[in-house]
Formats: structure tokens, C-alpha cells, sequence
């Protein structure tokens, strides 16, 4: 047994440069001291890992941020990200919430991965993807702290993902100045891919517009095992057992994983057919051993008539857009600026 | 924007007067895939604004770093790029022991203490150490009774204390997670055994000794906004107007201005309309020259700060953390003294106390020197304090020794007034909370009491400090920092029940405001630095850290679950140190230093 772990690890290792290797593992291994068997999570510790970093209004490498909170009631708070344009100096409260000067300026609002149970909006590794996609697509990033199981069940984290959606689309300081409206994009990783989904089909049942969906490597799954689960199960970072486990701690107590939240076109999902469900752009990661159910995902939406567009990266693992010194990172980067620039003059 | 490749460089387009960007280090060994031919800039944390003199600094903390890996740096972890392997094969290694040690998980999970986990290699080693050794049966650990938080504060009247203590004894075996607010002092004797026994191999990695670097004072500017700004931006756009024209001496603008802002503050509500009161009082000050303000008694700015500490966390987090680091510092040592540079009314103490006389083995004897100024009305206010103490100590059966020290300022001080023993004999520890930012008024002083506690030899220093730069040479650039960081104190103070304890609390914060806007030289004491700041500064005086761990975090964690209201604070570790934040905010850091010879001998 301890000969096939070993086989394992050197597998992963072969895919991906040796410091995303470290920082991946060094997840997986915290993690793991983190799931407790009967369920609960060892949040002290996991806040106590969690390498986080505050807001910072004085712009670095062309972007600045700034946290508010979204809703007092249940401390929702959301990280704010916004391009420089050139001005080059520290924001002040006076100047925090000034109107953006674009014509059309994509605001991506984005749902950080972690399974429902691990990170934060001020996780290093989210606040660091965060200010890339702001220099990427020149994009306003609003990165929602969303609230995390087990503590916190479905639906929580959508009901959050939802009050910040409609907390963006009220701010009038983000409207593109062409038909000031705030052009609204929703992007995630694992969970946040989930949440995206559940979040931009409450905005449109509620007639809020979405203009797209990008969902990485987003998690979805099953009670059926499928092959792609088995035949990675414990290859390139993540096992079974650990998803099984978070959607235990997720899902509603006794509900199962054909439950909508985890399969939406599973057997107790709902229909998409006929509605204008937003353009979705979604990244499947080939070593991710949740891929079945991501392209099942993709095919789902197809079936329903919806635009998608699948982008399957077959040497990839989970986590490889954390760090850019890797062909996805840019390959993926590239799609979502396209993603989220088509509808510029 | 887009850059050339991901290496840490300057923004070249940042011609801010007051900031120079720090210049890129020498670039480390490049990624070892072959780089993506991409445009996208690896985007680095240290590149705040400094001044030139800071700047050269962090380049030799960068050489002296020897090649962190930039990306992981990125993403808060320390690792150099040559140990990259290494620690590959200590991931592979500890996964493979967590497999075949039996309850392996759970003993790193549950008993562990770790520490300054951005030190990937050291983390690791830890635990790879801690599986080795089955652990030692769980230590009775001690328990303070004093959940309800009024009478903690009054706590040197012992009143019940005996009989407290002989429950809270028999609570002990209890379970470990209670959420009173309490020291468990030996939570983490595990690791001491341990590394104690593997001093050898350890050594260089041992968890309490590894000297970090000296780091960066880069200056991020955190902000917090709790309400959307659009109903008070004209208050706010006041304030910094008139801050402005304070600046530039348009002082027949800035009056008009400060009226305008009382006008538009009464139209607020909550944390914003007091801030900007507090504010535009400082303002006029300064425009009228009323500063300082007259001296207070010090009874009034105890109960003050008495009404503080009911109210908020901050003062209790920064006493317990400390205690928690000093309470380690003291582990086996049988005679100990505490160096108080906050002596005030002493109300970090008795909880050490009542920690101390719970100690397997019994308490040891307890010496405290508490420092502070002289009374205005010449009343021994510190051997009040002392005494108090001194019965508690007899209550709870702890040989006590006290001495106060009345001292204008804590540069005055020397070691030798200080009585000091020898160190075979007796363990020192010097604590400040909220003192040493005062020093800064003076130039040389803080260089002079640093170089007092390095002849004092202590086990360990601990300091909390607010965590802001209010001390930087622009009055515009103070104001803004300030009024942020208050705005974010305000607002966590909105939750508490008990409306006097609020207004008091806001009373005792107004005064900072009022010296941080109104004063120069050596009136303006509150000249708040940030832990990277004093980092730099303990450094050099020849400091290495002592790091805190997940117990003391964990346990801090639980104190704030105390504060009504209290959902937005967090408690946040640092490369070692910890801070409590309102949200994402930090604003204050408990750090601890030791001497930087001693990390040549293992505990």
C-alpha cells in the first residue's frame, strides 16, 4: 500500500513544476489534519494555515483593493479589486467607490475553490488569482466571502454568492458608461465553479442579468462512481474519500450527492431547457478525477440549448491556475479574457 | 498591466513623492519548467511604496533571503528555491508517516502545537518529528475560572478567588476546548520534549529558534468599508479636505471646512458620525493650536481604559497572547520576574498568576517591576496596583514581589536600577502593550531602551502594538492612515451591548486621534509602526522572533467568541506573531522576541 502511495506521488510530480507540486501537496496534507472523521473541521487550525493577506488600496502592479461589507447581518464581507488606470496613487475612502471611466468594463464576481470548506476571499493564493484576472481582462474583480460548510450548510454559500450578485448590480459606481448597466460576469474554482452555476440561475429566475459563467475545474458529482473517479482516485492529489467527505459536510444532513446542489442534471435536477441561462465557459482539468461529472455538467447545458464552451486541458490538475508558470495558466487566461471582452467595442 | 516575464521588478510609473518602489531583488533561480511565453506578470506583495533608505534594506533582506521561490512567496510560503526537493521529499515523507503512524492525523491535528507555518520545511520537520514520538499523556492543564469578564478586570480584590481555583483544579481533566478565557499554559510540552531530544539534528530548524529575516516595512494600506460609502462620502470628502488645507496652512479654509464637517456629521449615523467628530476636533486643534490637551488625571484615563477593556478585545488579546508567550518562556524555571513597561492599572496580571499558581509542579516565585509615569497628583498609583496584586498573590498562594517604578519615560531607565539577579537563578521576562510606539517621539530613545533589555538578558520580550503606520513623516499621509484606522476600530466597537462602556471606550480612542492629528515633536506619542516595522527595528537591535502557535491562537480565537457583537473579529497568524483584526483589518500585533544569541542553545 505504502509502494502505490509512493507510485502516486511520483506521478503527480511528473505533470506539474516542482513549486506548484509543493504548494499542492502541502494543501492536501494540511487538509487532511483538518477533516475530522465524524464530520466536523478543525476551523482553528484551518485559519491558524491559511496564509491570508489584507486589502490593499496603494496599487501594486496596476491593480488596488479594498474589502466591504456587503451585508451587516451575516458579516458578509466581498474583496473589491479594481484596475489603477493610471492614477498611481493610494485610495483614500474618498476615492474607493469612484465610478469606473469605462465604456464597457467586464465585473467578474468570483466565488474562491475550496471545497464549501477551506479558504477565504483574503486566501493568498485567491487574492493572488484575483489581481491577475483584473490585469488579464482589465475587469473589476469582486471576490465574494462567502460563508463555508460544515458550519455552514446549503445553501449558504449561494445565498451569499446571491445577495453579493444583486449587492454588484445595485452599485452604480460599476456601471459600464455605455448603457450604464453593470456588466456582470460570475467565475469560480471547485466549489466556487458550484456556486456559480446555483448563483447565476437564481439571477436569471429572479431577472437579473448575467453575461457569462466561468466555471474551473467546478465541482459536481454523484452517487454513481464513475470511471473517471475511479481511475484517478488518489493519482494527482485528490481522492474520493476527501470529495465524498465534503459534500457530506456541504449537502443538507442525509441528502445524497444526486442532491441538485451537486448534480444538477442528475435525477432530482432541474431543467435548463428554455431559459437564457448565461454563455458558460468552463476549464476540466484531464488529472482531475472529477471530470465525468464536469463534462457531464457541460453536456447537460448543451442538451438544454445553452452556449458552452468547453475547454479541456488534458495535462492538468487540480490547482493549476494557482501559479502561472504553467502552459494552462496562460491557455485558460486567455479564454476568459476573450470570455468576458466580446461584447467590446 | 502586462509584463515580460514574472520576476519581481518596480513599477516604473509610481512618481509618488513619498513612496520609491523597492528596487527587484536579484532574481532567483527561474521556475524549473520552461517558462510560459506569456505576458502575465507575477504579481508580488512586497511591492508596496517605500522610502529609499527602507528600500535598500529589504534588497539585502532579499539577498540575505537566499532565493525564495518568488511564486510561492506570492502565496504566503517561505521556501528557498534550492530546498524545493528537499521539501518535496518531506511532504512525501510525513504523508507516508501519517499513513502508518495509528492515529497519526489526529495526534497532528489535535495535540500538536504548530508554528509559523509560511516556513513550509519547518512545519513539516515538526510534525515529522512529532509522529516519531508516541505523545506523552495529556497534562492536567489549568484552568481560570473567569468567564464572566467584569470581574476579571477588578480581578486583584479576590473576593471567591480560593475557592475558584480549588473548582477550576478539579475541571482541569475536563474538556480541553472550554471557551472560558483562560491560559492553557502546556499545551505544547509535547514539541518541547521533542525538540529538546532532537536538539542536535534540529537545531538550525528547531520550531522556536529559526531567526526569519528582517522584514520589509512595505506599506499596504488595508481598508475595510462597513457601509457603502455613498451616503457619507461628503462627510469623508470633507475630512480629507480639510485635512488638505490643514496641510497646505490654507488654515481660514480648513476652519470653514471643520465647521462643515460638524454640519454633515450630525446627519450620520453609527461609527461614521463619531470618527468624524473625533477627527474634526483633532483638526480644529491643530488649526487653533489648543494642543496638547490638558493633562488628565490618571484615574480618569484608567477607567477609560478599564471601560476599553470591558468592551472591545483588543486589550484582553493582547494581554493573553502575551501572557501565553511569557507563560511558555517561564516553563521549568522556578524563580521568575516580569519587567511590565505598561504597568498601568496591572491588569494583564493576574491572570499570568492565577496560570502560574496552577503549574504542575507548583508556582514559581513571582517578581513584578511595573513602569509608568508619575501620577499628576502624586499619589503612588503603582504601589496601589502593587499591593492589590500582592494580595491576590497570597490568595493564591504565590511568593509575590513587587516593585513600581515611576519613570517620565521608559529611556530613563537603566538596568542596573532594575535589581536584577542572575539569570541562573531567575528567568526575566519584559512586556510592553502599547508603550514602545511612545519612544518614537524622541529620536535615540527607543534605540536606548532596546539596548536596556538586551543588558537585562530576558527569556523573552513581548510587545503588542497597534498595527498602522501613524508615524510617517507626511501629516496628509497620517490622516488618511489614521482615519481608516479608527473608522475600522469605531466600527467594531458598533456591536457592543453596554452604551456606556461604548461611549468611554470611544472617549479613550478619541484621545489617540486627537495626538496622532493634533500634535508634533514630542507631544505626538502615538506614533503607531506596523509589525513589519517593528520587525525591522527588533532586528537590528539584535532580536531574533519567538514564534506563537496554534494554541494561543486557538485559545485567543475562543476569547473573542466572548465579545458580543463580536462576529467580525478575527484573530490572524503572522510568520509567527499574531494579530486580531476587525474583519480583514488588522489592528493590533502581538509579537515576541528573544535575544539573538540565544538561538545557538536548543530548549
Amino acid at each position: 500500500m505504502a509502494e502505490s502511495n509512493q507510485l502516486n506521488l511520483n506521478e503527480s510530480k511528473m505533470v506539474v513544476p516542482l513549486n506548484m507540486w509543493v504548494l499542492i501537496s502541502n494543501f492536501k496534507l494540511a487538509y487532511n489534519l483538518l477533516r475530522r472523521p465524524d464530520g466536523t473541521f478543525n476551523r482553528d487550525l484551518a485559519e491558524f494555515l491559511d496564509r491570508k493577506v489584507p486589502a490593499n488600496a496603494s496599487p501594486v502592479d496596476g491593480v488596488f483593493s479594498f474589502d466591504v461589507v456587503v451585508e451587516r447581518e451575516t458579516s458578509l464581507l466581498s474583496r473589491i479589486y479594481r484596475p489603477d488606470e493610471g492614477e498611481n496613487h493610494a485610495r483614500t475612502l474618498v476615492d474607493i467607490e469612484k465610478p469606473v471611466t469605462s465604456e464597457v468594463i467586464p465585473v467578474i464576481i468570483f466565488f474562491h475553490g475550496g471545497s464549501f470548506a477551506h479558504s477565504s476571499a483574503d486566501s493568498a493564493i485567491y487574492d493572488t488569482l484575483c489581481r491577475r484576472l483584473v490585469g488579464i481582462c482589465n475587469a473589476v474583480v469582486v471576490s465574494v466571502n462567502y460563508r463555508r460548510a460544515p458550519e455552514n450548510r446549503y445553501p449558504c454559500a449561494y445565498d451569499d454568492g446571491w445577495t453579493a450578485l444583486q449587492w454588484v448590480s445595485s452599485r452604480s459606481w460599476l456601471q459600464s458608461r455605455k448603457d450604464k448597466k453593470v456588466h456582470i460576469y460570475l467565475a469560480g474554482d471547485s466549489s466556487g465553479g458550484n456556486i456559480v452555476h446555483h448563483v447565476a440561475r437564481k439571477a436569471v429566475e429572479s431577472g437579473v442579468e448575467v453575461m457569462g459563467n466561468i466555471l474551473l475545474n467546478p465541482l459536481f458529482g454523484g452517487e454513481e462512481r464513475t470511471e473517471s473517479e475511479k481511475r484517478l482516485d488518489g493519482k494527482y492529489f485528490v481522492r474520493i474519500q476527501d470529495r465524498d467527505w465534503y459534500w457530506r459536510a456541504f449537502l443538507p444532513e442525509g441528502e445524497n450527492k444526486d442532491h441538485e446542489a451537486c448534480n444538477p442534471f442528475g435525477p432530482k435536477g432541474r431543467s435548463l431547457e428554455g431559459i437564457p441561462f448565461p454563455k458558460s465557459l468552463i476549464v476540466v482539468a484531464g488529472l482531475d478525477l472529477v471530470q465525468d461529472w464536469q463534462l457531464a455538467y457541460a453536456k447537460g447545458l448543451e442538451k438544454a440549448g445553452q452556449n458552452v464552451k468547453l475547454l479541456y486541458l488534458e495535462q492538468a490538475t487540480i490547482g493549476f491556475y494557482l501559479l502561472p508558470n504553467n502552459e494552462h495558466f496562460s491557455t485558460v487566461m486567455d479564454e476568459i479574457k476573450s470570455f468576458v471582452s466580446s461584447d467590446r467595442s | 498591466m502586462k509584463r515580460e516575464h514574472h520576476h519581481l521588478h518596480p513599477n516604473p510609473h509610481d512618481p509618488s513623492p513619498s513612496s520609491v518602489p523597492a528596487p527587484s531583488p536579484p532574481s532567483s533561480t527561474p521556475p524549473t519548467t520552461s517558462t510560459i511565453a506569456g505576458a502575465y506578470s507575477g504579481y508580488s506583495i512586497h511591492n508596496g511604496t517605500t522610502s529609499s533608505g527602507k528600500s535598500k534594506l529589504w534588497d539585502e533582506c532579499a539577498a540575505a533571503d537566499g532565493g525564495m521561490d518568488e511564486l510561492l512567496a506570492v502565496v504566503g510560503y517561505k521556501v528557498r528555491s534550492s530546498d524545493m526537493a528537499e521539501v518535496a521529499q518531506k511532504l512525501e515523507q510525513l504523508e507516508e508517516a501519517m499513513g502508518n503512524a495509528r492515529d497519526g492525523i489526529s495526534q497532528l491535528s489535535n495535540d500538536t502545537v504548530h508554528f509559523n507555518p509560511a516556513d513550509i520545511s519547518n512545519w513539516l520537520e515538526t510534525m515529522i518529528n512529532n509522529l516519531d514520538v508516541p505523545p506523552p499523556p495529556p497534562p492536567p492543564l489549568p484552568q481560570q475560572h473567569s468567564v464572566d469578564s467584569s470581574s476579571s478586570s477588578a480581578a486583584f480584590l479576590p473576593q471567591t478567588e480560593s475557592s475558584t481555583i480549588t473548582t477550576s483544579v478539579d475541571r482541569a481533566f475536563e474538556d480541553s476546548s472550554s471557551s472560558d478565557y483562560d491560559l492553557k499554559a502546556i499545551a505544547g510540552k509535547a514539541i518541547y520534549t521533542t525538540a529538546a531530544a532532537t536538539a542536535d539534528s534540529l537545531s538550525p530548524s528547531s520550531k522556536r529558534v529559526k531567526p526569519s529575516p528582517a522584514e520589509s516595512s512595505s506599506s499596504t494600506r488595508p481598508l475595510v468599508l462597513v457601509d457603502s460609502q455613498e451616503n457619507g462620502i461628503r462627510l469623508v470628502h470633507t475630512l480629507m479636505a480639510c485635512a488638505e488645507a490643514v496641510h497646505q496652512n490654507n488654515l481660514s479654509l480648513a476652519e470653514a471646512l471643520v465647521k462643515q464637517i460638524g454640519f454633515l456629521a450630525v446627519s450620520q449615523v453609527g461609527a461614521m458620525r463619531k470618527v468624524a467628530t473625533y477627527f474634526a476636533e483633532a483638526l480644529a486643534r491643530r488649526i487653533y493650536g489648543l494642543y496638547p490637551e490638558n493633562p488628565i488625571h490618571h484615574s480618569f484615563s484608567d477607567m477609560l481604559q478599564i471601560h476599553f477593556y470591558e468592551t472591545c478585545p483588543y486589550l484582553k488579546f493582547a494581554h493573553f497572547t502575551a501572557n501565553q508567550a511569557i507563560l511558555e518562556a517561564f516553563q521549568g524555571k522556578n524563580r521568575v520576574h516580569v519587567i511590565d513597561f505598561s504597568m498601568n492599572q496591572g491588569m494583564q496580571w493576574p491572570a499570568l498568576m492565577q496560570a502560574l499558581a496552577l503549574r504542575p509542579g507548583g508556582p514559581p516565585a513571582f517578581r513584578l517591576t511595573g513602569i509608568g509615569p508619575p501620577a499628576a497628583d502624586n499619589s503612588d498609583h503603582l504601589q496601589e496596583v502593587g499591593w492589590k496584586l500582592a494580595q491576590l498573590a497570597e490568595t493564591i498562594h504565590v511568593e509575590f514581589e513587587y516593585r513600581g517604578f515611576v519613570a517620565n519615560s521608559l529611556a530613563d531607565l537603566d538596568a542596573s536600577m532594575l535589581e536584577l539577579r542572575p539569570s541562573e537563578t531567575e528567568a526575566v521576562a519584559v512586556n510592553s502593550v502599547f508603550e514602545l510606539h511612545k519612544l518614537l517621539a524622541r529620536p535615540g530613545a527607543v534605540e536606548k531602551v532596546l539596548s536596556v533589555v538586551r543588558q537585562i538578558r530576558p527569556e523573552i520580550v513581548t510587545v503588542v502594538e497597534q498595527e498602522a503606520n501613524h508615524n510617517g513623516p507626511g501629516f496628509l499621509d497620517r490622516f488618511t492612515e489614521s482615519l481608516h484606522y479608527y473608522s475600522t476600530m469605531f466600527d467594531s466597537l458598533e456591536g457592543s451591548v453596554n452604551s456606556q462602556d461604548k461611549v468611554m471606550s470611544e472617549v479613550y480612542l478619541g484621545k489617540q486621534i486627537c495626538n496622532v492629528v493634533a500634535c508634533e515633536g514630542v507631544d505626538r506619542v502615538e506614533r503607531h509602526e506596523t509589525l513589519g516595522q517593528w520587525r525591522t527595528r527588533f532586528g537590528s537591535a539584535g532580536f531574533t522572533p519567538v514564534h506563537l502557535g496554534s494554541n494561543a491562537f486557538k485559545q485567543a480565537s475562543m476569547l473573542l467568541a466572548l465579545f458580543a457583537g463580536g462576529d467580525g473579529y478575527r484573530v490572524e497568524e503572522n510568520n509567527g506573531c499574531l494579530m486580531l483584526g476587525w474583519h480583514t483589518r488588522p489592528l493590533i500585533a502581538t509579537s515576541a522576541w528573544q535575544l539573538a544569541t540565544k538561538s545557538v542553545v536548543a530548549h
